[in-house]
């Protein structure tokens, strides 16, 4: 393929998978990358964002390990009673949610939410042969392979590889320092940001309003690719691997280049997108709302975003874990409410939906410190307008004999809960991105 | 493998990649007295630190205190306690208000004592005689990885990075033993608490799997095991020191990797060691930080070889490391994404600046993804690429101009957060105060007599003479065509040179 002339790339760029959304300054080099995405994009089956109509997932990490069984808890087991003599929740305290099961008191927050139709809990999830390292199971959630195997790519870089190919970069947006694993794609996509006033580049010295500065325009000219290579790139299949000096530097140089240039093109949509968009409900204050927040104002101002990642952490309570795990729920389960009710506020709830999962559940067993040690099985939760609301999955059985190693044994496969996503909610075939064929969950 | 690089192939690139991996980076007058020393006397004035003479500066509060460890307990103590029934509803909340402000107090001088710690880390990594130390200490840091959010005590860290100083270069197992009784290890990995009825396994679980051995190199019924053999490790709290506890040990018969007896934890962590495969994990994990991401195995068999026969001892195997051949390859230099603490130390080395307040130094770090005493699990930093996210450049090239021009705006105001809101403010206003480099320091007059020249001596500098065709265009339409340029312009293209893809790696 030829590279398209300048005159074309702009227009292109005008009108194109963009919208009207470009009304800065875009390098050159840009539009001739897209024009090539453009012209892939056209015979695949590529899904192209908007940021004002289509479907978005927000994906909510739990890490560390949340105790599910005192996060929905079984209150009428006498099998928990007797393996939570010290840190069980009392039956009394429970927010029902019906005879055997109910959630911890401090998640009144998603007690509304299951009230309001809004809430799905799946039960007993978790994986065949679990594995009880943090690291290792965090990547297995993380990549959506089998414990036995090594995947590096995650299950939303392939999203983005198989799916998603030409979009913005922001079509995956992490907010936090450092990229979840489960953004790893053949060609790296997304962007991570923490806090937009400072995500951009500052050029030191004052101009006048709308105007590049010297020190700007030299910026943005180091962080492109040389022309020919962007050349070249127009010329092969294997776009996204945008060609820097590949000769001299190899892959880290390429992976920085690409970086840069997403930082580059997303600062400036990200800057003129909380210029003008707000919130439109009030959040708490602590670490997940903030996230949260963002990421509601984000999707009022209509970033083209399929993909939203934010995380918590702290769920690793070995020890004198009733506390800790209030706190944790408390957070989580007010921060997910704010967040609802903003999206209902801008008229955008029915296009969203949350999910969370954290690595593992924990063993059955209280242990010695007050606390509880790696296990498996878990419940996930699904927030949004469009979801079955109520109980999907079946509790695992507590019965001392049903337990393995003293875990929990899982009903529903967690790739079963991307694949329902992946089909019904994004609206791509969920096979190549996990690898092989799993039972979706019909969530939506 | 692992031949010595031939002196024909030692030179300034050489002495420069040297510099920047076993230490953080030289300037020019630094390289070049290291390219005097030959590669084998390069390689000795890292690895045989200890005959460089160091002043050590130990702060009063990293030194036992029974009284005031006696004295945290008993705050920490009466938090909790029940509030005397006698007492009316008035003073209870007088006496609640009082406990609370004492544990605050508490928390607030912790603080303050790991602030002031890792400003002298930072400041020994910058200016300290021996580069190679600090930088293996930044090692075993990210390997053991412990973080004070857990430990709660800057005594116990400063202690743990200590050990890391004195023990980095020599037996494994002195070491492993060193860490199993750490106090703050202890603590983050809940071995104090572990015992005979109810071993806690994480300490013994993570020995295992992110240590010593790694993935796939022993079993689960490993695990148990040697956590029943670890039990009784434990804390004296007052004393602030390893305490064995007798009547915590599980004295049974415990199988740990094929091995049976009545082990103890020490005798586990031998056992450990003395698999073929501890030197490799080891050694791979060495190579990967201060070599590159991808190594052959053949490479690492024999990095792992050289460690086993000279005793399990740390020193040979950096010495052979660094005179290698393939430490040298292409394949290798400037192919590691700096690390943001090698970023902001290395850069603060080549502007000639003086480490700015530790407030902002480590606000800065912290921005950039990394914490020194807080890494984000026992995992430690994953490093590489996932130091670069779109966010975490943009940072980069930002702080950049700070520590270039000064009075900058870390853009941590936005942070509303309780708790972090205030110190980022502090940062904020102490970043505000800090003034620009000295060019004087970096470019004589005759390197400003015109653009061209001007570009390759802070080429030369920044870029340890990888300037790019691009980077001189750009830079010279930047300067344009004058022939006088001022201590503000020089600044600028320092700026310009410092927010490249090119600079991020070393």
């Amino acid at each position: 393929m030829k590279p398209f002339s300048l005159q074309t790339r702009r227009d292109f760029l005008r009108t194109g998978v963009l919208g009207g959304a470009l009304s800065w300054t875009v390098p050159a080099f840009l539009a001739n990358t897209f024009s090539a995405l453009h012209a892939e994009a056209a015979d695949s089956a590529t899904q192209t964002a908007t940021g004002k109509d289509a479907t978005i997932l927000v994906v909510l990490q739990m890490a560390g390990g949340n105790d599910g069984l005192n996060t929905v808890v079984p209150y009428a087991s006498d099998d928990y009673r007797k393996a939570r003599q010290r840190i069980g929740v009392p039956a009394k305290s429970v927010l029902k949610i019906n005879e055997q099961i109910g959630l911890h008191q401090s998640l009144a927050g998603f007690k509304n939410l299951y009230d309001a139709g809004h809430l799905s809990v799946i039960q007993g999830v978790g994986y065949p042969n679990p594995n009880r390292s943090h690291f290792r199971s965090t990547e297995i959630w993380q990549t959506a392979s089998d414990a036995e195997k090594n995947e590096s790519y995650g299950w939303l870089g392939r999203y983005f590889d198989n799916a998603c190919a030409g979009a913005d970069p922001t079509i995956g947006v992490n907010i936090g320092r450092q990229m979840p694993q489960a953004f790893n794609g053949r060609k790296p996509t997304g962007v991570c940001l923490e806090n937009p006033e400072s995500y951009r580049f500052n050029a030191g010295r004052r101009t006048a309003e709308g105007e590049m500065n010297a020190d700007e325009k030299s910026f943005r000219e180091l962080n492109q690719p040389a022309a020919e290579d962007a050349a070249m790139e127009n010329s092969g299949a294997t776009v996204g691997a945008i060609g820097g000096p590949v000769a001299h530097h190899g892959s880290v140089l390429d992976f920085l280049q690409r970086t840069a240039m997403d930082a580059e093109l997303s600062s400036d949509k990200i800057l003129a997108i909380t210029k003008k968009s707000q919130n439109k409900a009030e959040y708490p204050t602590t670490q997940l709302a903030r996230s949260l927040k963002l990421v509601g104002q984000l999707i009022a101002g209509g970033l083209p975003t399929r993909i939203y990642y934010v995380s918590q952490g702290g769920y690793d309570t070995h020890t004198n874990q009733a506390g800790q795990h209030e706190r944790l729920l408390t957070e989580l389960g007010d921060s997910v409410k704010a967040f609802v009710e903003d999206l209902k506020a801008q008229g955008n709830l029915q296009r969203v939906l949350v999910m969370t999962f954290s690595e593992f559940g924990r063993r059955v067993a209280e242990n010695a410190n007050g606390g509880t040690d790696h296990g498996a099985a878990a419940p996930m939760f699904v927030v949004g307008d469009k979801v079955k609301a109520g109980l999907h999955g079946k509790y695992p059985s507590l019965a001392p004999a049903d337990l393995f190693n003293g875990d929990l044994q899982y009903n529903v496969d967690f790739r079963s809960v991307y694949a329902g996503l992946l089909e019904e909610w994004l609206k791509t075939k969920s096979e190549p991105i996990l690898g092989r064929k799993f039972s979706p969950l019909p969530l939506v | 493998m692992l031949n010595p690089l031939p002196a024909s192939k030692w030179n300034y690139a050489c002495a420069a990649h040297l510099y920047n991996r076993a230490g953080f980076g030289g300037t020019p007058s630094e390289i070049e007295s290291l390219l005097r020393l030959g590669a084998e006397g390069a390689v000795a004035w890292f690895v045989d630190y200890e005959k460089i003479p160091e002043n050590e500066n130990r702060p009063d509060w990293a030194k036992p205190d029974p009284e005031r460890s006696q004295r945290y307990m008993e705050i920490q103590q009466s938090a909790r306690q029940e509030m005397n029934s006698d007492q009316t509803e008035e003073q209870k909340k007088e006496e609640a208000e009082k406990r609370r402000k004492a544990v605050q107090q508490l928390q607030r001088d912790q603080q303050i004592n790991l602030q002031q710690f890792r400003g002298q880390w930072l400041q020994r990594m910058a200016k300290g005689p021996r580069p190679l130390q600090e930088k293996l200490t930044l090692f075993w840091h990210g390997h053991f990885a412990t973080s004070a959010i857990k430990v709660r005590n800057a005594f116990f860290m400063w202690q743990q990075i200590d050990t890391f100083r004195r023990m980095g270069s020599g037996n494994w197992l002195a070491l492993l033993n060193a860490v199993a009784t750490d106090p703050a290890m202890l603590i983050w990995l809940d071995q104090a608490q572990s015992r005979e009825q109810h071993p806690n396994e994480n300490f013994a679980r993570e020995c295992m799997e992110l240590f010593t051995l790694g993935e796939g190199h022993y079993t689960e019924k490993d695990v148990t095991e040697a956590a029943r053999a670890m039990t009784g490790w434990s804390l004296d709290r007052v004393q602030e020191e390893y305490h064995f506890r007798a009547g915590m040990h599980d004295y049974g018969s415990k199988t740990v990797l094929g091995k049976t007896g009545n082990f103890y934890g020490r005798d586990v962590l031998e056992i450990i060691v003395a698999q073929p495969q501890a030197a490799r994990f080891i050694a791979g994990k060495l190579w990967k930080f201060f070599g590159g991401e991808e190594a052959d195995p053949a490479l690492i068999e024999a990095l792992a070889e050289v460690f086993r026969s000279n005793g399990n001892s740390f020193k040979p195997l950096l010495r052979a490391m660094f005179r290698s051949e393939e430490f040298y390859a292409g394949a290798v230099v400037g192919k590691q994404v700096k690390s943001p603490v090698q970023w902001l130390v290395g850069t603060l080395r080549l502007l000639e600046r003086p480490m700015p307040p530790p407030i902002v130094s480590t606000e800065m770090i912290k921005t950039l993804g990394q914490e020194l005493l807080l890494p984000p699990n026992v995992k430690g930093w994953d490093g590489g690429l996932s130091w670069i996210t779109t966010n975490t450049l943009l940072a980069r090239y930002n702080e950049a101009a700070i520590l270039i021009m000064g009075q900058g705006n870390l853009g941590a105001d936005g942070d509303s957060r309780p708790g972090t809101k205030m110190a980022a403010q502090f940062a904020n206003a102490a970043a505000r105060r800090m003034v620009p480099i000295d060019i004087e320091a970096i470019v004589g007059q005759g390197d400003r007599r015109d653009a061209e020249t001007l570009i390759v001596a802070l080429g030369q500098r920044f870029m340890q003479g990888h300037l790019t065709d691009k980077h001189r265009q750009i830079l010279g339409d930047y300067l344009g065509s004058r022939t006088e340029f001022d201590d503000v312009d020089v600044r600028h293209a320092i700026r310009l040179l410092m927010c490249t893809p090119e600079y991020q790696v070393t």
